[in-house]
């Protein structure tokens, strides 16, 4: 016999279990549990216990099956686009990287070239032919900074409406 | 590109063919529903008790079966399917104490478990409530899983992660416990 277990106390759970306490159970079984203290306990701890869960199961006002049901299959349709969309995000920022390697190479390649051309942007665009003749030639810089700045922001606006559409 | 090329009907919110993939969705919406009517009560029941906050119970109750829902776990039948709920709600329970920050669960002060204002029963709550409020959360599952819902060691060991051996230890304190409480009325 366990030091935690009486002999008996498997019979007893069992008839504790069908409800055949103390009713239709035998009358030695009785008498065993008025002299065991570990028996008795168990009929005490059982039955409060079972008074209490059939009292607590008529309380709980449930949400519908249904409800349930629509909120797994949406948990389990996010948790696949999430599965797919993983591997494509590293394949976009794979992409990027490599597009700025590219960018970088190609910069450092035709620096030489490139001073040159910069050098003569403005001329090449004859902004000295949209500002008017009585402006002084520093604020070209007035002109070149928004029309930039502009062409930015709208740009920002086209990739951002793009990626919103996906 | 669309997801539909990719995951065929995952837009159309249709659970046949995510059924196909993932053994949980083998049970369909009417046999969940015949399920969570015969399981949903004593469920709550359970959570209700150990926690002793009803309004923490509903969510559970509701998180448990969400993740029930999504889960792959095997298809055993219903006794098995009851038990894997059980088991469920028994981590999401500890996650819920474990939230502030102690690592343990005897680590929690008491207060957090105080009864709630809103306990909204009338009961043998009379005998068993104050003497569940004397009772460590871990004692309140231990009991509740073997003289409620009448699970074995075994079982109870695999809802709540403890050892078989320390189950029958653990279970026999806390039921002498319970047993002294009762009989003084939940005065220690």
């Amino acid at each position: 016999m366990s030091p935690f277990k009486c002999a008996r106390e498997g019979e007893l759970s069992e008839l504790l279990r069908k409800g055949y306490w103390p009713q239709a159970c035998p009358d030695d079984l009785r008498l065993h549990v008025e002299s065991c203290r570990s028996c008795a306990d168990l009929v005490l701890v059982t039955e409060a216990f079972q008074r209490s869960r059939n009292q607590s199961t008529a309380l709980p006002r449930l949400e519908p099956a249904g409800a349930i049901w629509w909120r797994a299959q949406l948990r389990r349709r996010n948790a696949a686009i999430e599965t797919m969309s993983r591997p494509i995000v590293g394949a976009q920022i794979f992409a990027l990287i490599m597009a700025l390697v590219v960018v970088g190479a190609l910069a450092v390649w035709q620096a030489e070239n490139w001073s040159g051309w910069l050098a003569d942007f403005s001329a090449a665009l004859h902004l000295d032919a949209l500002i008017p003749s009585a402006l002084p030639e520093s604020s070209i810089l007035w002109i070149i900074v928004p029309v930039i700045a502009t062409i930015a922001l709208l740009s920002g606006i086209v990739v951002y409406l793009a990626s919103e559409k996906q | 590109m669309s997801w539909e090329s990719i995951i065929p009907n995952v837009l159309a919110g249709d659970a046949q063919p995510l059924a196909a993939t993932a053994p949980a969705a083998a049970m369909d919406n009417e046999q969940f529903a015949a399920f969570y009517a015969r399981s949903a009560r004593s469920l709550w029941a359970y959570l209700a008790r150990v926690s002793r906050d009803p309004a923490l119970a509903d969510d559970l109750t509701q998180e448990s079966y969400v993740r029930f829902l999504c889960a792959d776990h095997p298809e055993d039948g219903e006794v098995a399917a009851r038990r894997y709920l059980f088991k469920i709600a028994t981590n999401l329970l500890r996650d819920h104490w474990r939230r502030p920050q102690p690592s343990c669960i005897d680590e929690v002060p008491e207060e957090v478990f105080a009864a709630r204002s809103s306990e909204r029963h009338s009961d043998s709550a009379a005998t068993l409530s104050p003497a569940m409020a004397q009772m460590r959360p871990r004692d309140r599952q231990l009991l509740w899983l073997a003289y409620a819902e009448g699970y074995s060691h075994h079982e109870i060991a695999q809802i709540t992660g403890l050892g078989s051996a320390s189950i029958r230890l653990l279970l026999f304190r806390a039921r002498r416990k319970m047993a002294r409480l009762l009989r003084n009325g939940g005065e220690a």
